[in-house]
């Protein structure tokens, strides 16, 4: 899309990446990387020492990210621990209460 | 018929200017992401979605797509950009050539067409799509 005389540019698309599992769901790990790399994003050509300060709060935040999802998890296996003893299935509910 | 690469759909360029697709986050338009086999012949004249070629309702795919959450659009450097967070289809048992975003609040216009370069397969597990980074030279859709 231009406007005016002398801009140049358009609308375009961005690439979009297909990560898939079989008989198993993506890591903490994956989720935290995913999290950090779209609340802080570091350009390769970045001012040194912004860059410097991005990576370095980036690696302090990780921790913290991947202790918090994994709080998530756990909270969530909870919830469906309580749900199978609901519905009277104590062996389901204690096969995921050992996933914790 | 094969895909033949990602297009951002020419009525989509239209339909901003007429206001028709709204990205802000909560009460803007609702956008979706179906998923298809590799019979669909998609291109920039695509105008809307189809369920010609889409997955069927199963392996926990649900007919229509999976519905986006939408990022209220901002300037980077003076490029408009859109972002949506990932998507997941959990506990998936599928496998998809390619997906269409469209608004479903504004009648199922296309927005664009995102080729995954080939079979993705889940069995039992996630299927996920990553959007790029949320930046003027990354975003998923970017308006220079």
């Amino acid at each position: 899309m231009s406007i005016g005389q002398g801009n140049s540019g358009g609308a375009q698309l961005g690439g979009i990446k297909v990560v898939t599992t079989s008989n198993e769901g993506l890591s903490v790990d994956y989720w935290t990387d995913r999290l950090l790399e779209r609340i802080v994003y570091v350009a390769e050509d970045s001012d040194s020492v912004i860059k410097e300060q991005a990576l370095a709060f980036k690696a302090q935040i990780r921790a913290v990210i991947f202790t918090y999802i994994t709080h998530a998890i756990k909270s969530d296996r909870t919830t469906l621990h309580g749900l199978l003893l609901q519905k009277g299935e104590p062996q389901l509910a204690d096969i995921i209460r050992r996933l914790n | 018929m094969a895909w033949t690469g990602d297009f951002l759909c020419d009525t989509f360029k239209r339909e901003i200017l007429v206001a028709l697709h709204d990205f802000t986050i909560t009460t803007g338009s609702v956008f979706k992401m179906a998923l298809y086999d590799n019979t669909p012949s998609f291109t920039a004249a695509t105008t809307g979605y189809t369920v010609t070629g889409e997955l069927p309702a199963a392996g926990n795919y649900v007919t229509g797509g999976e519905t986006l959450t939408n990022v209220t659009p901002t300037l980077d450097t003076g490029v408009a950009i859109i972002d949506f967070p990932d998507l997941v289809w959990g506990t998936a048992t599928f496998t998809a050539y390619g997906g269409m975003i469209y608004n479903s609040t504004a009648g199922t216009e296309s927005v664009c067409i995102l080729d995954f370069s080939g079979a993705k397969t889940a069995t039992a597990g996630d299927f996920t799509v990553q959007f790029p980074a949320y930046v003027a030279a990354t975003a998923i859709i970017r308006i220079a």
